[in-house]
């Protein structure tokens, strides 16, 4: 057997006790197939090809990434932190030159939790890409990140957390939301006041098959990654474009998926959705591993293929031709300012307001949320969130962030202050990424 | 009265012993061009001892499959493959007649592609052509659903002199280990089986024809010798699993450890934790290539009492190079040395003082001309010489140390998580070990044992190694089917089938086999080490249940050495106290859920 081109560590974390229902998409079984194949494919054996134990995440690793309301242990289970912590071990491997590229396949997924995480939406309670991008940026010390999201579902979560972020170029590839779950990620959502043109949606009609998901890859993606020039390039390397899945329209195949991560060359990869379970997921994932490792793939065929039956619809070609022609301009040549809020003057200066209504599908809880940034100038400004729900009355979540300026940092402390003082708020959480300080109020 | 036999690189071990203790041990060289005249040997001089009607077992560690890998004497194998979707199986080309065929089974024991037959009999007619006799037959997923490599079997029909079936090498997943595990069982198949007649042959003429035998595995347990004959390759690499096995017999161990088997050309470091010897977690390797085979984890460097020293400018080492055996068994009393001769450890030793070992005054001649060769003082040589061995000694145990420590650890008993290994003593074993007791301790500053018997702990290990088997069960109640491949064993089950009775069926089952072998079936030893099932859902309901069971006899000594009163010896597996395994003796049984 060739040894791997890439040596690549492998996270198998497939909680084995966990589910969301016994007879839920997300369950035990989902797994259990791909462990499998890579099994009996001998992939463990491949030189240069390790497996490795998940890490266990801490509150302080979920606070880098989310405000959990009522707290981090309310919302996210052991399974949960295994989870995110496999995506930390998987970002430590890279990040130590234990291996070139790392691929956490865990379960359960996390790119439709945002910034405040007040259950479960979209199967999803921790944003796992998220609590990995902060881990490397806090004690890696990596500044500019690609996430590269090619799950089938808009990654709305991942969109949130990063909708402010200039130095984290988020790109999503997804069935488009009019005809999917969640209903959103369209062209002109392209970012916060700071960072327009760093978040770039890719809505592709149902029916989409290898041929238009590689042609996107190399005209949107790939040359808006060359301009951005990050220093890691993460996938969401969600499955459920496959044709297959049940609870998507797309014709992605096995050997589509490694050709696009071929392309794309990631660094770190996080399994996202996917739940074809026995028909797609143990080709799928032996697939990517495959050419992850850049080792040679062309042999793995999921036994339903129809060479026939799965092309892609020659009509659809045109579409997905007109969106290359016109999203790159999203990344190159963004609006001048952003339409999803508005400037409130107020002493302290021009905060950014913007009002969300978020549904937690796969909890049935329903959200009101008021965020507002500061618009500093010298740093990427104070974040305020402030999220009343039909679970939880008003709470507060206030982040100074990375690389704060003094007077961000201050107006941080003051704000947080006062919201002690009034108790509006039945739960306040406080982060101060610069100086490494959680705090929670309300408990 | 238990014998046992452990023929080794350089010597052939025996012993005989019961629980009242040894009545009997020797050491002869082994001829490795003729294992069976070294096994010859050591029997009939044991029998001057021992009269053949008292014993009744005979335990057989040998090198016979190994050497015949090494040494490229096996037989050409034809490998009939059928791959299915995923790595290709040329990466796997093990050998000439391996024909690559169509057809495919999934992951749930679906069949999702025809085999190929017409495919088939043209490769069987191929090999056929070539002169090949043996045939090993893999299917990936075979283990879930035979009937690709039942088929293959049918069509060879009877004009073949073996076939290797890959289920039936195990329920584990892992196709390659699959194909290379059933490559070397054929391969091995017939210079195994001519040895064992021979060997059959022998006792009957020693008187020894009515004596049950048994062969060692790697894993630290016995097989019936008929069993043996199925699947010679778990035979190989059979002689560190003596060792390790002697030393239960001689210690007891009760917590982290090191042991060191120092022989003439290696010395294999073991890990024990909490008592309990390591196991491989997948199988180790024959060549490059890695295998089913499961084993006692235990790591072998080139040291050992005939490894040459080496002095390259101001350092000295030794080996990993073996120049022969030692300038004091070499040498006769009184003879001169011969020119440019090399001293070995053993020579190093007997200088130092730390034994006196044959010819010791070669060794002292040897030394003091090799030292005037590199400008050094001979002690001074000799002592860095035994520094330089405990160093290198160290060294690879803390490197497997680490090793062990970066993975998940399983013992012979269950997995440990998140156990960190810190070794508090080291046993010495192996011919060298009493006069390198100093030095291993001085480099390792832990508490150092070298056992009485130490010399021949390996021949004791062997003798009192019982029997182990494991298995697997694969259930699926939405096909209704359970599978036990190790057994070739497939049933209609019921919708209601639970992971309670796959349990309960796998212990069964692997008992009876045992009982079927005529092994005492060791209830108490027997253990469930893995059991799980997953609900299977199609279109939100569900269909029925995945069900996997492992079980196992667990490895241990028939009686212990270690000072025990007459007649009192008790059963027992490695690293229980004495008093644990007296209260298990009434009863328990060890299962695990």
């Amino acid at each position: 057997m060739h040894g791997a081109k890439n040596s690549l560590g492998i996270i198998l974390f497939p909680a084995f006790d966990w589910s969301i229902s016994p007879t839920h998409p997300e369950r035990e079984e989902r797994l259990l197939y791909t462990q499998d194949q890579l099994k009996e494919e001998g992939l463990f054996d491949i030189e240069g090809v390790d497996e490795h134990k998940p890490g266990v995440a801490t509150r302080e690793d979920v606070e880098r990434a989310h405000f959990c309301f009522p707290e981090v242990e309310a919302v996210a289970t052991r399974s949960h932190m295994v989870a995110a912590g496999g995506t930390i071990t998987a970002a430590d491997l890279v990040m130590t030159g234990r291996h070139k590229r790392a691929f956490a396949l865990v379960r359960p997924p996390g790119h439709h939790a945002m910034k405040v995480v007040q259950g479960s939406r979209g199967f999803c309670n921790i944003n796992i890409e998220a609590v990995m991008i902060e881990h490397l940026r806090e004690k890696h010390g990596v500044k500019k990140i690609a996430v590269v999201d090619t799950d089938c579902h808009h990654g709305d979560g991942t969109q949130d957390i990063y909708w402010h972020d200039p130095d984290v170029l988020f790109i999503s590839l997804h069935q488009d939301g009019r005809t999917l779950y969640p209903g959103s990620g369209f062209p002109k959502d392209c970012g916060g006041p700071g960072a327009l043109g760093r978040t770039i949606n890719i809505p592709l009609p149902p029916g989409t098959g290898d041929e238009g998901y590689l042609m996107v890859m190399e005209r949107i993606v790939l040359p808006i990654l060359k301009d951005f020039a990050p220093e890691l390039v993460v996938n969401s390397a969600g499955q459920d474009n496959h044709f297959t899945d049940p609870i998507t329209n797309m014709n992605l195949t096995a050997q589509g998926y490694a050709r696009m991560t071929e392309l794309l060359k990631p660094d770190l990869a996080v399994l996202e959705g996917g739940y074809a379970i026995q028909g797609a997921l143990p080709y799928v994932n032996l697939a990517i591993a495959l050419s992850l490792a850049g080792l040679d793939y062309s042999g793995v065929r999921e036994p339903a293929y129809d060479a026939v039956k799965h092309r892609q619809r020659p009509d659809l070609a045109d579409y997905i031709e007109r969106l290359c022609d016109t999203i790159p301009d999203v990344y190159f040549h963004p609006p001048k300012e952003a339409t999803d809020g508005f400037i409130v003057p107020q002493n302290s200066g021009d905060w950014f307001v913007r009002h969300k209504d978020i549904y937690y599908d796969t909890d049935d809880i329903t959200e009101a949320q008021t965020e507002e940034l500061f618009l500093c100038g010298s740093c990427r400004g104070l974040l305020k969130v402030v999220s009343r729900t039909t679970k939880n009355p008003a709470c507060l979540g206030i982040e100074i962030p990375l690389g704060a300026c003094d007077a961000c940092r201050s107006l941080g402390y003051s704000i947080y202050e006062e919201a002690q003082v009034k108790e509006g708020y039945r739960y306040a959480q406080f982060i101060n990424r610069r100086d490494r300080e959680y705090q929670r109020h309300g408990f | 009265m238990y014998l046992g036999i452990d023929v080794g690189g350089t010597h052939t071990d025996a012993v005989a012993l019961d629980e009242t203790g040894i009545k009997a041990q020797v050491k002869v060289k082994t001829d490795q061009t003729d294992l069976l005249a070294s096994v010859n040997q050591a029997l009939v001089s044991i029998l001057e001892t021992v009269k053949p009607e008292v014993v009744r077992q005979l335990n057989l560690s040998t090198t016979l499959s190994t050497n015949a890998i090494v040494q490229g004497t096996t037989e050409d194998v034809g490998m009939l493959v059928i791959p299915g979707p995923g790595i290709s199986a040329d990466e796997y080309m093990l050998c000439r007649d391996y024909h690559v065929l169509s057809g495919a089974t999934d992951h749930r024991g679906t069949e999702t592609d025809r085999l190929d037959e017409d495919q088939a009999k043209a490769a069987i007619a191929s090999c056929r052509a070539s002169g090949v006799r043996v045939f090993g037959c893999v299917g990936k997923f075979s283990t879930r659903n035979p009937l690709h490599e039942n088929t293959l079997r049918q069509l060879l029909g009877v004009d073949s002199d073996y076939v290797t079936l890959g289920h039936e090498l195990g329920g584990r997943l892992n196709f390659p280990r699959r194909l290379a595990t059933a490559y070397f069982n054929c391969a091995v198949w017939r210079v195994f089986n001519a040895f064992a007649d021979a060997v059959e042959k022998s006792l009957a003429e020693l008187g020894l024809g009515h004596v049950r035998v048994n062969t060692l595995k790697a894993d630290g347990g016995t097989f019936p010798l008929a069993q043996a004959r199925r699947m010679p390759v778990q035979s190989i690499f059979s002689g560190p699993a003596a060792s390790v096995m002697g030393i239960i017999a001689l210690c007891d161990i009760t917590r982290d450890s090191v042991i060191l088997d120092i022989g003439g050309t290696t010395t294999d470091i073991a890990v024990f934790v909490d008592g309990q010897p390591l196991v491989e977690n997948d199988g180790i390797n024959i060549g490059s290539h890695p295998t089913l085979v499961r084993a006692l984890k235990v790591r072998s460097i080139g040291i050992g009492g005939d490894s040459a020293i080496n002095v390259l400018g101001e350092a000295v080492r030794v080996g990993p190079n073996r120049l022969g055996p030692s300038l004091a068994d070499s040498i006769p009393a009184g003879a001169g040395l011969p020119v440019n001769s090399r001293p070995t450890l053993i020579d190093a030793l007997n200088v130092t003082g730390a034994c006196a070992h044959g010819n010791v005054e070669a060794s002292r001649l040897g030394m003091a001309e090799f030292a005037a060769r590199h400008s050094i003082q001979p002690d001074m040589l000799a002592g860095q010489a035994v520094a330089a061995a405990a160093e290198a000694i160290y060294a690879s145990t803390q490197e497997l140390l680490a090793e062990i420590n970066d993975k998940p650890v399983y013992t012979i008993h269950e997995l440990l998580e998140g156990r960190r290994v810190a070794p508090g003593r080291v046993y010495l074993m192996g011919g060298p070990a009493a006069a390198m007791k100093e030095a291993v301790r001085q480099r390792f500053e832990l508490f150092t044992v070298v056992p009485e018997h130490f010399g021949v702990a390996n021949a004791i290990g062997a003798a009192l190694t019982r029997n182990t088997a494991s298995l697997e069960l694969f259930a699926d109640t939405e096909k209704g089917v359970m599978f036990i491949p190790a057994l070739r064993h497939r049933e209609n089950v019921p919708r209601t089938y639970s992971l309670a009775d796959a349990e309960r069926d796998a212990m069964n089952h692997m008992l009876a086999h045992l009982s079927e072998m005529g092994v005492f079936a060791d209830r108490d030893n027997a253990q469930v080490t893995h059991a799980s099932s997953f609900n299977m859902v199609n279109e939100g309901r569900t269909t029925g249940r995945n069900i996997r069971v492992k079980c196992q006899i667990k490895p241990g000594v028939a009686f212990t050495l270690n000072g025990q009163p007459l007649g009192q010896a008790a059963r027992r597996t490695p690293g229980e106290s004495l008093e644990k395994a007296t209260g298990q003796a009434t009863g328990k049984t060890g299962g695990r859920g």
